[in-house]
């Protein structure tokens, strides 16, 4: 299992849009856990509703793990694509 | 038959209409299972992927979790249709407790998702634009998203709905499109066709008025007047403040031109968290929050826990009537500790800038001086207030303004108290009227009570944001009116600017 950590800057906060783009990232990588976290929670990112229940915000810390074949990639996926968000 | 019917929440704008049911239009087909209704609704959102909002409503239906929450109830020998209103409860109460008006709202998604699947389920098909009479007033129990797309938006003359608020989708639809809606209407007796004359402004509801009424309506003149500033009787102009439950709403109200923060509600930092929010926690907090202030007074209210606001980490033995339970500052008061941990952030935060604390819930002098208590022997001095909000504060008024530095009127809480209506429940809500009469005599009664004591007062609550209620307060001359939205606030303050 690997991990890191990312401060969460899009200001709009980790809203509908980008959330369905990070489910569909993960989904893409079968066999392998994605689990987001905040200080308050911790969610498996395969789902949009579990994923909009952290209620991300501009700044909110977050924590990315990743546990599966793939491991990897599927980290740098997530936390390039939760980096290019802008909106 | 003429009747007139008052909403709770409004988006601006006069129309005339027939009223028109959105919700009989589904064609009725056979009752489908379970899985049937997921995949017809799963080929409906298909066909709408153009829309980032029905893409999002099909990642949705696709998640486990929605699944997952249907299946466990029904292996708890649900009938389909309650496994799906069960389901739709406990991810819904997951969207709640997040202090983030968008993402909150995410939660009205979720709804409309199951209500969709609840109709297939009992026989209902939702595709298939409605046909529209050529002005029609849309009135409905609650709109969804699914509704408001796909109207003919030259037919739609104005939205009516017994639930939902002036912040919920289709208030923001019908604000996009610059026509009137009203929500928290009593909808009972309002028949397809009947002539229909919304008021937007006054948040008024008029079923079949007379010809006369009707000319007279639309003939008034349309659009909002300019602001012009409040003036209190001493001639001495009312200040705007901004309400704010997270750091984002302060930079909000603030940027709209606030003169600081009247109301800054606490209960976020405990219902984001999944443990009491440590003093170091909370003083960052807080600090920032004196921070984005600028230098503009911040008035932080003390944790208003209970009743409906209820972290999963604080057990509690539950009750029956919780709004008259141990809620507010009885609760706090019970758990010392809590508060003065709270206490304590607070205090170091305040010597960042100018901090008051207001006391939530407060119904007796004592607690007041508990509070002070608990303040002074955390080595600390600031401006102590209370929310006036229960009858019982009212009637104290006089003892408590003897002790307190400010009165905080809050008026939702305040007339649910004396009215003795929920104001989320339709069958009642048009009781919670903050201008009754028994409302307004309260208001006047705290008002007499701080000016004969000297100190001001100020109203947070949906009162203060009405034309007319904000030229009723400042004749009572209340010091400060606390605004939720940024629009107003923004209205507000280019009046003082302009002037």
């Amino acid at each position: 299992m690997i991990k890191k950590n990312l401060l969460f800057k899009a200001p709009n906060g980790l809203h509908a849009r980008p959330a369905g783009e990070l489910v569909k990232t993960v989904k893409s990588f079968e066999g392998t856990t994605v689990t987001l976290s905040t200080a308050a929670k911790s969610v498996k990112a395969s789902g949009i509703l579990s994923v909009l229940s952290l209620g991300v915000k501009a700044g909110t810390e977050l924590e990315i793990t990743a546990d599966g074949d793939r491991e990897q990639e599927a980290l740098d996926a997530v936390v390039s694509l939760l980096e290019s968000i802008s909106e | 038959m003429r009747a007139l019917r008052k909403a709770i929440g409004a988006v601006e704008g006069k129309a005339a209409g027939s009223a028109c049911f959105l919700g009989k239009r589904g064609n009725r087909v056979r009752p489908q299972t379970l899985d049937e209704a997921f995949e017809a609704e799963k080929a409906r959102l298909e066909a709408l992927q153009d829309d980032p909002l029905f893409a999002a409503h099909l990642e949705m239906l696709e998640d486990p979790m929605l699944r997952e929450a249907v299946d466990a109830a029904l292996a708890e020998g649900l009938s389909p249709a309650d496994a799906v209103r069960s389901a739709e409860r406990s991810i819904t109460a997951m969207f709640e407790e997040i202090e983030d008006d968008y993402l909150r709202a995410r939660a009205d998604d979720v709804r409309d998702l199951c209500r969709g699947l609840l109709e297939r389920l009992g026989g209902v098909a939702r595709d298939g634009a409605a046909e529209l009479p050529e002005a029609a007033v849309l009135v409905g129990e609650e709109f969804f998203p699914s509704d408001t797309t796909g109207l003919d938006y030259h037919c739609v003359r104005a939205f009516v709905a017994a639930r939902g608020s002036a912040t919920s989708h289709v208030a923001v639809i019908a604000r996009a499109k610059g026509i009137p809606a009203l929500f928290g209407v009593d909808t009972e007796g309002i028949r397809e066709g009947d002539r229909l004359l919304v008021d937007g402004d006054a948040g008024t509801l008029i079923i079949g008025p007379t010809e006369e009424e009707e000319r007279d309506f639309l003939q008034e003149t349309p659009g909002p007047a300019p602001c012009t500033p409040l003036l209190r009787p001493d001639g001495s102009r009312v200040k705007i403040f901004g309400n704010a439950g997270s750091l984002p709403e302060i930079d909000a109200a603030m940027a709209a031109g606030a003169e600081g923060i009247g109301l800054f509600r606490t209960e976020f930092l405990y219902l984001a968290s999944d443990r009491f929010p440590t003093e170091e926690e909370q003083w960052e907090t807080y600090r920032q929050a004196v921070l984005h202030c600028k230098g503009k007074p911040l008035t932080i209210r003390l944790l208003d826990m209970g009743a409906d606001k209820q972290p999963a980490y604080w057990k509690r033995p539950a009750e029956e009537n919780p709004f008259l339970g141990l809620r507010g500052i009885r609760l706090a008061l019970a758990h010392p500790k809590i508060l003065s941990v709270q206490i304590r952030a607070i205090l170091r935060a305040a010597a960042e800038g100018p901090v008051k604390i207001l006391i939530p819930m407060v119904t007796d002098v004592e607690e007041l001086r508990e509070v002070k208590k608990m303040i002074r022997s955390c080595g600390g001095v600031v401006p102590t207030g209370i929310m006036v909000e229960t009858p019982a504060a009212v009637l104290n008024a006089p003892e408590l303004a003897a002790e307190a530095d400010f009165f905080s009127i809050g008026t939702n809480d305040l007339a649910q108290y004396i009215q003795v209506a929920d104001r989320n429940n339709p069958q009642v809500a048009a009781f919670c009227d903050p201008a009754a009469p028994a409302v307004r005599r309260a208001i006047e009664m705290t008002a007499d009570a701080a000016r004969n004591a000297g100190i001001p007062f100020s109203v947070c609550g949906e009162m203060a944001s009405g034309k007319d209620a904000q030229a009723y307060l400042a004749g009572l001359g209340v010091e400060s009116l606390s605004l939720s939205s940024p629009d107003q606030i923004r209205a507000r303050s280019s009046a003082v600017r302009s002037s």
